[in-house]
């Protein structure tokens, strides 16, 4: 617990501002420790999309979470150690036809704008927790890595990402001769 | 929450017997279980009930419908990132969700798919329930 400490300079609410940061710090590590196991609470659901980080001797993979992405709906680019992770995740009636308009044309990418429209007036949406839009986000990575070499697959909602190190920047095994 | 016990008296209901082959895969992860994102989407004729279930897949899905509630449980493999970890922004595990339906739906002629990992299950309404437009004809 904070002690009461006189300093010059400090306030007459000096151990109150240090206990409200202590429970701020307190706060801060319990939301945003990760994993919350078995909580059911996904940490750092405030962004979008939420990425898993992990570093080997040659590679830095990131993983994210994009359900109803295409390919083509997520654009990467890197650039030394930042990865930005850009796209846009279409409406759900783009995205899923309802099953009374047929099985053609799942994609819905190129509908028109009226069309578009005219079948959002035709639904009522009882609950949204899926989010849409466009999202940007920028990620730092601990090394550089090599640019040309990144590679990208986009399997049932999930975005793996492959950034192989920069050559300079891999671990240089030395050998220890025997003398 | 977390209880992996909890998928046994569902396999008993589910049509597809795939079931009992997910039993191995599902011993073998952690019981961690989330609650998906859903939409909620009324067409008139059906509902739509789309949700996000990023890293499973149609074979080891298992919606259900019993005494009125509709319920998702998806088994999803562990999969874990190469060398250490990081930064986990998020957790890894199973999904599961149920669904309190009303009167009027067609329970026999509901139907789901996964795709691009989201599941879209169609709800239809019974004929008799679903909206029509009448029409008014001139005196």
């Amino acid at each position: 617990m904070p002690m009461y400490r006189p300093q010059s300079g400090a306030g007459f609410a000096y151990p109150l501002d240090e206990l409200r940061d202590e429970l701020d710090r307190l706060w801060t590590s319990l939301t945003a420790a990760p994993p919350l196991h078995g909580w059911g609470v996904r940490p750092g659901s405030d962004v979008f999309p939420a990425v898993n980080v992990s570093e080997s001797d040659d590679c830095i993979t990131i993983e994210a979470e994009l359900p109803g992405l295409d390919a083509n709906d997520v654009d990467i680019a890197v650039s030394g150690e930042e990865l930005v992770l850009k796209g846009a995740r279409p409406e759900p009636h783009q995205a899923t036809e309802p099953a009374t308009a047929g099985t053609g044309a799942p994609d819905g990418q190129g509908t028109s704008g009226q069309g578009n429209g005219e079948r959002h007036k035709a639904v009522t949406w009882h609950r949204r927790e899926r989010g849409t839009g466009s999202f940007e986000r920028r990620i730092k990575l601990p090394v550089a890595v090599d640019a040309s070499r990144v590679e990208a697959k986009l399997v049932d909602g999930v975005l793996t990402i492959t950034c192989p190190k920069a050559a300079e920047r891999q671990p240089h095994k030395v050998k220890v001769r025997a003398g | 929450m977390v209880n992996p016990t909890q998928t046994a008296p569902q396999a008993a209901t589910q049509p597809r017997p795939e079931q009992p082959a997910q039993q191995p895969k599902a011993a073998a992860a952690p019981g961690l279980t989330y609650q998906p994102n859903v939409d909620v989407c009324d067409a008139g004729a059906e509902v739509m009930l789309v949700t996000d279930m990023p890293g499973a897949s149609a074979e080891s899905m298992n919606v259900c419908f019993e005494d009125g509630v509709l319920s998702v449980h998806a088994k999803v493999p562990q999969r874990s990132l190469p060398g250490r970890q990081l930064g986990q922004e998020y957790g890894i595990g199973d999904y599961r969700r149920s669904f309190r339906l009303g009167e009027g739906f067609d329970a026999s002629q509901i139907s789901a798919e996964y795709r691009k990992g989201v599941l879209t299950i169609h709800v239809p309404r019974l004929a008799a329930v679903r909206p029509r437009k009448i029409e008014v004809r001139p005196a």
